[in-house]
């Protein structure tokens, strides 16, 4: 458990947290994306919308102004008409007249008929009677302290334009003690211009009007035709500061813009900055072509984006409750994966570890995790099945290696083994020995007398290595006790052992073997070789002589073949020394042989030495040769020639 | 007597002269002890007095010894006759009116050495040069305002159609004349400040046509001269150091204006009351330098100029002598 424990906190990036990165982040952006892009679509249509809204709403405030200004300016028409028309006229009569109109018009605050110079009364230059409202009812007014009307604006420009005027709002003290704006309408008598009719609507009226106007949270104000501020929610700028002066003051050039258009009678609706709060703001306005007015509205437009903001709130909550669904459906698919992949882990953890007991159980479904966890449900269970055959295999290996090793000891116990062998004979020592690679060797020696003087020795390498070569050559060495028989050469029992071995050997076993018949007594020795390797003679004088192959075959592998023999002698002091491939071929780890060359030298050296330590030795610096690894069987006879 | 001495300098934001008499005292007795002094000037409060006021809210009348009351006026009040009914000592008024009474009076200080009265025409209505307004509609304020454009009309053998002008400039700005007097720091940036840029319109000062007739200067009665020189001499000096201060402090003398207009009821606002500060500034120093040692002089050539036009149009029979008209 504490290598599953290890292996799930190594786990530095889990898959949740990527799906997260990979799933989440980018839902996020888009989310993201989508609300900005709604919002300012959103906006811009609300502010659209609210413009043309406001547009309209302006329109109709402008409207609703322009006819109380038509109807007020409807009086001075029709009294101008009537003046025409009169051919007597008196100041009675004019005052009569006004008082009538003013009675049956609220909304006319003051009205006069301004006459020519001696137009009215020839006694008189100045006549201008006048009627307006005041707390006590109606009042009539003279021209006393007007006498300078003909300058003032009411009464020069429609003279001068010879057409009817609304005058911008002025103080008149005497006129009624109010700010007012006049219409006034010229009248001609005989032809010539006889003075003018006006009607007067007070500002304060008109400001009442106006603050009774709501629009959504903004402000309206009202500019007259050169700018000025007619009304407006800062009473500072009423009748002082123009859309212009503001331009000045402020140093605001979109003012003057603003107000340039506004006196040329134009509609407009500008994002604008508020003069008061300083507020992004949006104005529309408009005109009231009568007086040449221009009615306007500032909504700020925090006011025309509130619903907007609050439809973008709703929306980022619906967006992140849905992103927190969202995350939480990847989580819980995400562990729907990760469990049974930990699970998996900790089992293969399991199985790493050498536990094979068990199997993964309870991941569901039908994909691949749960096909990789019948995987390594079916790898265990062939795993299992491995460990089995593998331990009957290395049962039914170990019961070869037992009988093997038993072999071993039956193949030893066939070579003599006891040495000196013949005790009693003085004329020669004799030694063997049998280094076997495997258990089971394939070289052998044997040595016996076929009588009193003649020793039959021989040393041969079976061809293969374990029990075949084994028994081939327990076969062997049963047959050469056979074949060598007194009287019989060694040649001829080769030639004898060959038939016998050569004939149904189907298995292809061979042999290589050098037999020798040794007399003990004159020292002779004749020789057959069927292809082993030529032993040498070392002579007391340390000279070496090589038993040279004669180029016979091998034993075992074709019937009807002789064997050649060769003949010389041991001198007393000679060293025979019979040895199986192992010995020269022995290999170093870089690859080169022991050799012959070798041998020889170390035979030079020795010979004077016990056999058993000729062997020893020899023995010995095999093995360092080889550092240890012995590939082939070694084996060694030594025959020496006593003085 | 011939005193016409309506002001047209504030005449767009007039509407609330009925409140202005507020500040007017009537018949207040002047110069009951040496020091106690009244001035009267041609209009409610504005720029165009910007130097007498700030002598006063400067303490620089007090510095001087005098306690200066600065009274204004209104369509129906006429400071001259103020002085010589004795409920003023000084007064401002133009060498043209001046020159014209038939009671001497003292020039003790020419404050603005250049005319502001001018002529506007629209580029419009194609008046680019004097003898374009022949036939032409002008308005023109009575008077001593028709002097100069009397004048002007002459020496360029110009028959226009004259028609009286209003307070402001509404006739001008609908069309119902093709040309208004106007005055430069004053009606001019009115209309300006109406919505018609300076390059729609032409504008002719009569200073550049040989006809600058020097406009506000401090008077008093000669008999006042004579008996309390000394007490003009600080009113000279204390007047041009007040205009001095307001030509180094035009900001703090704008705040000082403002304060003024809303306690007379002015309907005016900052920015105009800026440009008429620049604009009347300029006349102070108008051909005798930005030195204040050099102000407050009438000069010789403008005193005989108007004396002479005036005698042309037979408003007085005999030039005057310089030096019983100005006295420093």
């Amino acid at each position: 458990m504490t290598v599953m424990r290890r292996r799930s906190s190594a786990v530095k990036r889990p898959i949740v947290r990527r799906l997260i990165i990979w799933i989440g982040f980018p839902l996020l952006l888009v989310y993201a994306a989508v609300a900005v892009t709604n919002y300012v679509q959103s906006s811009r249509a609300a502010v659209e919308r609210m413009n043309s809204y406001l547009l309209e709403l302006t329109n109709h405030h402008a409207a609703v102004l322009d006819s109380r200004f038509k109807a007020i300016s409807q009086t001075p028409l029709i009294i101008a008409e009537n003046i025409e028309a009169m051919r007597l006229l008196n100041e009675p009569r004019l005052y009569d007249l006004m008082e009538r109109r003013l009675a049956i018009d609220p909304g006319i605050f003051g009205m006069s008929i301004s006459f020519e110079p001696y137009a009215l009364d020839p006694g008189r230059e100045r006549c201008s009677p006048r009627v307006f409202r005041s707390a006590g009812g109606l009042e009539r007014a003279g021209t006393a302290g007007l006498e300078a009307y003909h300058t003032a604006d009411w009464y020069l420009i429609p003279e001068l334009l010879k057409s009817s005027y609304w005058t911008e709002p002025y103080y008149s003290a005497e006129g009624g003690n109010a700010l007012m704006c006049t219409f006034s309408h010229p009248f001609f008598r005989e032809g010539a211009f006889a003075g003018v009719v006006t009607a007067d609507i007070s500002l304060a009226e008109l400001d009442k009007t106006m603050r009774g106007i709501e629009i959504i949270s903004g402000y309206t104000f009202l500019v007259g035709r050169s700018g000025t501020f007619i009304s407006h929610p800062n009473p500072d700028f009423v009748m002082r500061e123009s859309l212009f002066s503001l331009a000045e003051m402020l140093d605001r050039p979109d003012l003057r813009a603003i107000g340039k258009n506004m006196i040329r009678g134009r509609q407009g609706v500008i994002a604008f900055k508020d003069l008061n709060t300083g507020e992004k703001s949006w104005m529309v306005y408009t005109p009231i072509p009568t007086c040449r007015w221009t009615f306007a509205a500032v909504i700020p437009e925090d006011r025309i984006l509130a619903p907007v903001k609050a439809q973008l709130i709703r929306q980022v909550i619906l967006m992140a409750m849905g992103l927190a669904g969202i995350l939480a459906v990847i989580v819980w698919a995400a562990y729907g994966i990760t469990n049974p992949l930990r699970k998996l882990a900790a089992f293969a953890g399991r199985i790493s570890s050498g536990d094979l007991t068990g199997r993964i159980e309870g991941i569901r479904g039908k994909d691949e995790i749960q096909e990789l966890a019948g995987v390594l449900n079916q790898m265990v269970g062939d795993l299992n099945q491995y460990i089995r055959d593998f331990a009957a295999a290395t049962k039914a290996k170990e019961s070869v290696e037992s009988e093997l090793r038993i072999a071993r000891q039956i193949q030893e116990s066939l070579l003599p083994r006891v040495f000196p062998p013949f005790p009693d004979r003085t004329e020669f020592d004799l030694y063997a020995k049998n280094a076997p690679a495997k258990d089971v060797a394939g070289d052998f020696y044997d040595f016996f007398f076929l009588d009193e003087d003649h020793l039959a020795v021989l040393i041969a390498d079976v061809s293969g290595k374990g029990v075949p070569a084994a028994l081939f050559m327990a076969v062997n060495r049963t047959l050469m006790k056979t074949v060598c028989r007194k009287g019989v050469g060694p040649a001829e029992s080769l030639r004898a052992a060959n038939e016998i071995l050569s004939r149904d050997n189907d298995a292809c076993m061979f042999t290589t073997m050098f037999l020798a018949v040794f007399n003990a007594r004159t020292g002779g020795l004749t020789y057959a070789n069927a292809g082993h390797n030529p032993p040498v003679i070392v002579s007391r004088d340390r000279t070496l002589r090589t038993l040279e192959s004669m180029g016979d075959v091998f034993l075992g592998v074709e019937t009807g073949v002789s064997y050649h023999e060769g003949r010389t002698r041991l001198e007393p002091g000679d060293l025979l020394m019979l040895y199986t491939d192992g010995v020269t071929e022995a290999a170093a780890p870089d690859g080169s042989f022991f050799g012959e060359e070798r041998l020889a030298g170390f035979m030079a050296e020795r010979r004077d030495d016990a056999l058993s330590a000729i062997w020893g030795r020899l023995a010995a610096d095999l093995d360092e040769f080889q550092k240890g690894s012995q590939f082939d069987d070694i084996t060694v006879v030594l025959l020496r020639r006593n003085e | 007597m011939r005193v016409r001495l309506r002001s047209k300098a504030a005449a767009g934001f007039l509407l609330g002269m009925g409140l202005l008499s507020i500040g007017l005292p009537a018949a207040a007795p002047a110069g009951e002890s040496p020091d106690s002094l009244v001035l009267q000037v041609q209009w409610f409060p504005q720029a165009q007095f910007a130097g007498y006021l700030m002598a006063r809210e400067k303490g620089i009348f007090a510095a001087e010894g005098l306690n200066v009351e600065i009274r204004f006026s209104d369509e129906h009040t006429s400071p001259l006759t103020e002085v010589f009914e004795g409920r003023a000592d000084f007064c401002t008024a133009w060498i043209s009116q001046t020159l014209t009474l038939d009671r001497p009076v003292v020039n003790i200080c020419q404050v603005l050495q250049k005319s502001s009265l001018m002529l506007v025409a629209k580029t419009e209505s194609g008046i680019l040069q004097p003898e374009d307004m022949n036939g032409r509609t002008v308005a023109i304020w009575g008077g001593d305002f028709s002097i100069q454009p009397t004048a002007f009309f002459r020496k360029f053998n110009i028959k226009p159609v004259l028609v009286p002008q209003s307070y402001n400039i509404d006739a001008f700005a609908v069309g119902a004349c093709d040309v208004t007097s106007a005055m430069y720091y004053n009606e001019y940036n009115k209309i300006y400040l109406s919505g018609i840029d300076q390059e729609e319109l032409v504008p002719f000062f009569f200073s550049d046509y040989g006809l600058n007739f020097p406009e506000d200067g401090v008077y008093c009665t000669r008999e006042t001269y004579e008996t309390r020189p000394d007490v003009c001499r600080k009113m000279r000096r204390a007047v041009l150091k007040g205009w001095e201060y307001a030509a180094g402090h035009q900001e703090e003398t704008l705040d000082v204006l403002m304060d003024y207009c809303a306690s007379y009821h002015v309907r005016t606002n900052r920015a105009h009351q800026k440009w008429m500060l620049t604009v009347v500034l300029q006349a102070v120093v108008y051909g005798v330098g930005s030195d204040p040692a050099g102000w407050g002089v009438l000069r010789r050539d403008d005193f005989r100029r108007v004396a002479e036009e005036l005698k042309r149009q037979g408003f007085i029979q005999v030039v005057p002598a310089y030096e019983d008209f100005a006295r420093e």
